[in-house]
C-alpha cells in the first residue's frame, strides 16, 4: 500500500496552479487529499505531480455576500462546521457534515475536493445538486460558473475542464418557506452511505407546493428522482408505492454492500422518513 | 515537462527542530516520521480506515497515511511520544486504569482522538463520545472500556483544571 513515484509542486496562486494544470494533462490537483491519497496508496491512480493548492488562502474564505453563502474550495469540513454564519444561515451542513468520515478525516478533507471529486456516494455533491449550488470554476480563460444541476456528468465525471480549477461554491440562503432533510443508511458511522437522501419541501399553508429529492450512494452520480416527487405532491407517502416509481426514477446501482433492491428498499424508507419529518 | 521526485523538508517534532531532512515525494507522513524513529505512530490500513496512524498537525489530528510528508513541510507535528501535557498524563492513566487497551495498537490514534476531545473542554455524552472514536477501530477491547476512559478523562480534566 504504498503510492507510486510522482512529483509534487506547491502552488503559489490560483494562477500559479492553472498554468501547470494547463501544461501538464496527468497533473492533478491536491486538496484535502483525503479521497485522493487513499487512491494514490491502493495505485488507482498515477499522476505525474500532485498540484498542492493548500497554500493558497484566498480559497480558504467562507463568505456571505447578498443572499448567499460562498464556500472557498480549500475551506475544510471541521471549519464550516464550526463557522458561526454557515451554522446559523444553513444549519442543515452542519448535519450532514458530521456524518462525513470522521474528526481526523474531516480537519483535511476539502468542500471543493468532496463536489469536485463527485463521488457519487458522497453526501456534498448530492445536497449541491438538490439547491442547485453554483461551482465557481477558474481556468486559463478567466472564470465561469457551472449550476450544480449541470456539473455531474457520470461516474466521477464533472464539467470541469483540464485547465480549470474548482475555486468556490455559491449556496442560496434565500428560502426561508422551503425545509430541509438530510438521512443516510450507513453500516457503520462515518462510512459512505448504502444509500442517502437529501430532500426539501416547499410549503404554503401547510400544503406542499414543491418536492424535491436527491440521492447518493443509488447510482453513477447524485440521483434525483422527479416522477417520485410528482407522486408525492399528489398522493400520500406509501412505501411500496413509493418503491416502484423510484425504480422508474433511479437505475439503482448495486455496489458491494447492496443490491439494487436493497438501495431501492433504502431509499424508499428514506423518502418515508423524510415526508413524516418535514409535514 | 520533469519535476523532482526527492526534496529537503523542515518541521518541527514534538517540540523540537527537524531541519533539512530529505523525502522522497510520495512518501505520507506515518512513514516519514516512522523513519525518523517516531514508531508510536501505527500503520494499520494505510487508506484512512482505521486511525491508528492519526498525529496532530498544528494541534489537530489527521491521517498521516494520507498526507504526505512533503505537505507537512514547515508545521508542527506532534506524535504519541509528545503528548506529555498534564492533561494528557491524566487521560493515559484513565486508559490504564479502566482496561482500555490490550494489544496496544489503536491506542495512539485513539489518545489523538481523545486529545481532540479534551480540547473542546465540554462534556461529551456516552454517545458522542462514541461517535469521536468511529474513526479509530480497536479489535480488542469492544470499545466499552475506552468509552469509559475517556469519559473518565473528561470527568478528572474537569476536576483538575
Amino acid at each position: 500500500m504504498k503510492s507510486p513515484a510522482f512529483s509534487y509542486y506547491q502552488a503559489k496562486d490560483l494562477a500559479d496552479a492553472i498554468n501547470i494544470k494547463k501544461t501538464d494533462d496527468d497533473a492533478v490537483i491536491l486538496a484535502g487529499g483525503q479521497s485522493l491519497l487513499p487512491t494514490l496508496n491502493m495505485r488507482l491512480s498515477n499522476p505525474s505531480v500532485l498540484i498542492d493548492i493548500g497554500s493558497i488562502n484566498e480559497l480558504k474564505e467562507i463568505k456571505v455576500e447578498d443572499s448567499y453563502l460562498i464556500m472557498g474550495a480549500m475551506c475544510s469540513h471541521s471549519q464550516i462546521m464550526n463557522n458561526k454564519e454557515v451554522n446559523e444561515k444553513l444549519p442543515i451542513l452542519n448535519k450532514i457534515l458530521s456524518q462525513v468520515a470522521h474528526p481526523a478525516i474531516r480537519n483535511k478533507g476539502t468542500h471543493g475536493g468532496s463536489i469536485a471529486y463527485g463521488d457519487p456516494a458522497a453526501e456534498l455533491p448530492a445536497f449541491a445538486v438538490l439547491v442547485n449550488a453554483e461551482i465557481i470554476l477558474s481556468g486559463s480563460d478567466g472564470e465561469r460558473i457551472v449550476s450544480a444541476k449541470e456539473f455531474y456528468k457520470g461516474l466521477f465525471e464533472t464539467a470541469i475542464n483540464s485547465d480549470e480549477i474548482l475555486t468556490s461554491v455559491k449556496y442560496s440562503i434565500n428560502q426561508n418557506d422551503t425545509k430541509l432533510f438530510f438521512d443516510e443508511v450507513t453500516r457503520r458511522h462515518g462510512d459512505y452511505a448504502m444509500a442517502g437522501l437529501v430532500g426539501s419541501i416547499k410549503q404554503n399553508n401547510k400544503i406542499n407546493e414543491e418536492i424535491n429529492l436527491v440521492f447518493f450512494g443509488t447510482g453513477d452520480r447524485p440521483n434525483e428522482a422527479p416522477k417520485t416527487c410528482e407522486y408525492l405532491l399528489k398522493n400520500e407517502y406509501n412505501y411500496s408505492e413509493t418503491k416502484n416509481i423510484l425504480k422508474n426514477d433511479i437505475d439503482f446501482a448495486s455496489d458491494i454492500s447492496s443490491s439494487s433492491d436493497m438501495k431501492a428498499h433504502l431509499s424508499a424508507i428514506l423518502v418515508g422518513r423524510m415526508m413524516k419529518e418535514l409535514n | 515537462m520533469s519535476y523532482l521526485n526527492k526534496t529537503t523538508i523542515s518541521m518541527v517534532i514534538n517540540n523540537e527542530n527537524y531541519d533539512d531532512l530529505n523525502v522522497e515525494i510520495r512518501q505520507h507522513l506515518g512513514d516519514f516520521l516512522r523513519d525518523l524513529g517516531f514508531k508510536g505512530t501505527h500503520l494499520g490500513c494505510e487508506q484512512g480506515a482505521c486511525g491508528a496512524c492519526n498525529v496532530l498537525v498544528d494541534g489537530e489530528s489527521v491521517r498521516s497515511c494520507l498526507m504526505l510528508a512533503v505537505q507537512a513541510n514547515g508545521k508542527k507535528i506532534t506524535t504519541v511520544e509528545g503528548l506529555t501535557s498534564s492533561e494528557m498524563e491524566i487521560v493515559k492513566d484513565c486508559f490504564v486504569k479502566n482496561n482500555a487497551m490490550q494489544c496496544g495498537f489503536c491506542s495512539s490514534g485513539m489518545l489523538m482522538t481523545t486529545y481532540e476531545i479534551i480540547k473542546s473542554k465540554r462534556k461529551h455524552s456516552r454517545e458522542e463520545i462514541r461517535e469521536m472514536i468511529s474513526g479509530n477501530y480497536c479489535r480488542c477491547t469492544g470499545y466499552q472500556a475506552i468509552v469509559d476512559a475517556v469519559e473518565d478523562s473528561l470527568n478528572k480534566i474537569n476536576v483538575a483544571v
